[in-house]
């Protein structure tokens, strides 16, 4: 991404010489999404986003500091999971060819807000504040133009977006929660501008000179320091360490209070939620769980007497998962659907029947115990993309959090995520608290609530199938077996990372379940 | 025809009711199993019914229905109550698999449904028989049979894809029993069978279950299913 490489907002100068890259390599990189320690929940028990990411904007003169100052603010930040640092440069228009040649002779006016596209800034910068995904066009700066490709984004606490026109759009200001302006004297910022196009991008000073007089100079006067009236905070563009405290410390403040845990709710859900009846109730009736429990044959209870037993061996644990989980897929296939199609038999006689009538199918495994099933899901889906979610609990809260998300295409783009039927695959519905994230993730991307087919061994219906029902009615849970109860236990922790202390957690265990399905499969 | 209309039914969706067993043979014999009949599985055998699909296709879509038709095979096996203790330190009051099975095909189409056989069942031990037409006359004779020493004893999954006039897998039972395998521990596993030759099978060894997948229309003047596959055997080695 030449954006990332170019280092600062770089107004209407394009090298085509290579910037040092050591000047970043430790920085934040900008249109990443940049992840300390995964994500906790980012919505309440009904299933809806708690709040939308929190939005940081950051303008200023070019040279001003503004990278640095949305640096600092990351890094004053510290343990905050997830922040992308999104830049203004990525939203230059498409030129034509007119264009392209006179930016090509550094005669472009890149400094003018009409050279940046206004509505798909705020409309990529919308979606990903309301936790959505997005993908962004990437601007080559050695081309001068936009790229074909686009960069996917999702799931940020803290979006900064910084860039010299970020407080200029009417709509834009309105998606912003902290407004940043950082002032800087014209001289100081002239003499950063030189200093950094002479060393980093091979630029002769007069030239340099006199873009900064025909463009640079009079968008500052006449766009940019204007905006300043619109800042909540207005920060000095050198000896901002109080500053930037000030703000991350603001910043904190907000975002404690848009934490959510529930995770206990989920795993004994009877001591949190009155039952549709509005009592409490210990037993969720199954009626109520709309589960499609496979038919219970000899040959299924044989199956799970072998998975459930302590004395299975691995290679029996394995083939008898794989076996059970391509009988559960292709139960599943019941919710595609069908469409009437008429073909000729190799014997010349016509044959009506019918075929799948879906497009884009996917899966996506909640690892590790979700890739139990891959293997089945691969036998009966033919040529199937699966894609993955790292979902952990945290060591300290026990709460889910979101290590790791590689995503199918066509859950990625959102106009293909509305056609998508996608299968989630875990190994268990214990507290629900991954198939909740899930489920979550995939509903930001667009994928449709009753086109998400959950596909797993076991559900425990005394735990958070419940909740995860009443938040999400549509989705198809399709599972093997239910057991009762979700039962307190203690997980002996063992030193590694993410937990130097080795200190040991609470976990509930599902009875009589299947033990640890994962280590039982892989380990 | 053509309007895409997508009736709001309740999964499953059911099979065209024109298509449906029942349709082509009413009542079916005590004796005969078939897959519940829904659209996905109807899209299933549409795919290899289809003279276009490639050899890949045919292959991949024919042994999910091969899988399909053995785990419901499994299912007419004994169980005996078995209680185990689970890695959380409960007891679960399930079931153990009683019996021992082989697989035993009918050359050379029978082949075909091994590798899924062996996807359900494990290492499961398979013979094999070669029936073909004798010239002279004209009815099915055994040119070769391979099965497991202790066959006697075990309970028999035989194999062939397509069951047309009946004729060789008649043969094929009459072999088994005179090797001793008792005609009820007998469970005969088949994708597509014809009304005609699924009459006469069952009348002439009636409790020996049949699993098949799909009752068709009938036979055509040359004994072909209608509508059918064409040759399975051709179609998975060959073509």
């Amino acid at each position: 991404m030449s954006s990332e490489l170019s280092g600062d907002d770089l107004t209407s100068v394009a090298s085509t010489l290579p910037v040092s890259p050591t000047r970043d390599r430790f920085q934040p990189k900008k249109n990443t999404v940049l992840v300390s320690h995964g994500r906790p929940p980012w919505y309440d028990e009904d299933g809806k986003p708690t709040g939308d990411a929190y939005v940081v904007a950051v303008s200023g003169g070019s040279g001003s500091g503004k990278t640095h100052v949305a640096r600092q603010i990351v890094k004053s930040l510290g343990s905050i999971p997830t922040v992308i640092i999104l830049s203004q440069d990525s939203f230059y228009k498409y030129h034509s060819p007119e264009e392209l040649e006179l930016a090509h002779a550094n005669k472009l006016d890149f400094d003018h807000p009409d050279a940046i596209d206004m509505p798909m800034f705020a409309a990529c910068l919308a979606d990903l504040k309301a936790c959505k995904q997005s993908n962004i066009p990437v601007y080559s700066f050695a081309e001068h133009q936009r790229l074909e490709e686009k960069k996917y984004l999702y799931g940020a606490t803290i979006i900064i977006t910084e860039g010299i026109m970020a407080l200029h759009d009417p709509v834009l200001r309105a998606l912003y929660d902290l407004k940043v302006f950082v002032q800087c004297d014209s001289d100081l910022m002239l003499a950063r501008r030189l200093q950094r196009d002479v060393k980093e991008r091979g630029r002769s000073v007069d030239g340099i000179l006199d873009q900064y007089l025909r463009f640079v100079k009079p968008s500052y006067d006449n766009f940019v320091r204007p905006t300043a009236a619109y800042a909540d905070i207005i920060v000095p563009g050198s000896n901002n360490t109080v500053a930037i405290e000030l703000i991350s410390a603001h910043i904190r403040r907000q975002l404690q209070q848009r934490a959510n845990q529930f995770r206990q709710k989920l795993a004994i859900p009877h001591l949190y939620f009155n039952g549709r009846s509005g009592a409490s109730t210990p037993d969720s009736r199954l009626e109520d769980l709309d589960l499609q429990v496979l038919p219970q044959t000899p040959q299924l209870k044989g199956i799970f007497t072998i998975l459930r037993s302590n004395s299975t061996s691995r290679q029996d644990f394995v083939f008898f998962a794989d076996r059970l989980s391509t009988i559960l897929v292709e139960h599943a296939q019941q919710y595609l659907p069908y469409f009437p199609k008429t073909i000729t038999t190799p014997v010349g006689v016509e044959s009506h029947g019918q075929i799948l009538n879906a497009k884009h199918i996917c899966g996506v495994s909640i690892l590790r115990s979700g890739g139990a099933l891959e293997r089945g899901f691969r036998r009966v889906i033919n040529d199937v993309p699966v894609g993955s979610l790292l979902v952990q609990s945290d060591a300290k809260t026990s709460e889910p959090l979101l290590l790791h998300a590689m995503l199918p295409v066509c859950v990625k783009l959102r106009h293909l995520a509305k056609e998508s039927w996608v299968f989630l695959l875990d190994a268990q519905i214990g507290t629900a608290a991954a198939a909740f994230m899930a489920i979550r993730i995939l509903l930001d991307h667009g994928v449709r609530e009753e086109r998400i087919i959950f596909v797993t061994f076991l559900v425990a219906r005394g735990g958070g199938v419940s909740v995860l029902r009443r938040a999400f009615p549509r989705v198809k849970i399709v599972c093997g077996a239910v057991d009762d109860l979700m039962q307190e236990g203690w997980l002996e922790g063992y030193r590694a990372e993410g937990n130097p202390e080795g200190l040991g957690r609470k976990i509930w265990v599902m009875q009589p379940g299947m033990g640890q399905i994962g280590d039982r499969y892989y380990l | 025809m053509s309007s895409p209309v997508i009736t709001p039914l309740p999964p499953p969706q059911p099979a065209h009711e024109a298509n449906t067993n029942l349709a082509h043979l009413n009542p079916l014999p005590k004796s005969v199993f078939t897959l519940q009949q829904t659209a996905q599985l109807e899209a299933l055998y549409t795919i290899i019914r289809d003279k276009n699909t490639s050899r890949g296709d045919f292959l991949f879509y024919s042994d999910r229905i091969i899988r399909l038709l053995v785990e419901e095979g499994l299912n007419h096996l004994p169980v005996v109550k078995r209680t185990v203790e689970t890695p959380t330190g409960t007891t679960y009051d399930g079931v153990g698999f009683e019996g021992k099975i082989c697989g035993v095909s009918i050359l050379r189409a029978g082949e075909a449904m091994e590798a899924g056989l062996r996807e359900v069942c494990r290492s499961v031990r398979i013979g094999k028989i070669l029936i073909q037409r004798d010239e002279e006359t004209a009815l099915p004779k055994l040119f070769y049979s391979k099965f497991p020493q202790d066959i006697a004893s075990r309970y028999v999954l035989l194999l062939d894809p397509m069951l047309a006039t009946g004729g060789s897998a008649m043969k094929a039972v009459e072999v088994l029993i005179e090797n001793g395998v008792p005609e009820e521990r007998i469970i005969f596993i088949n994708l597509i069978a014809s009304p005609e030759g699924l009459t006469t099978f069952c009348a002439r060894y009636p409790t020996l279950r049949v699993i098949t997948g799909w009752i068709d229309q009938g036979l055509n003047e040359k004994a072909y299913i209608i509508p059918g596959l064409g040759d399975f055997g051709e179609r998975r080695y060959c073509s």
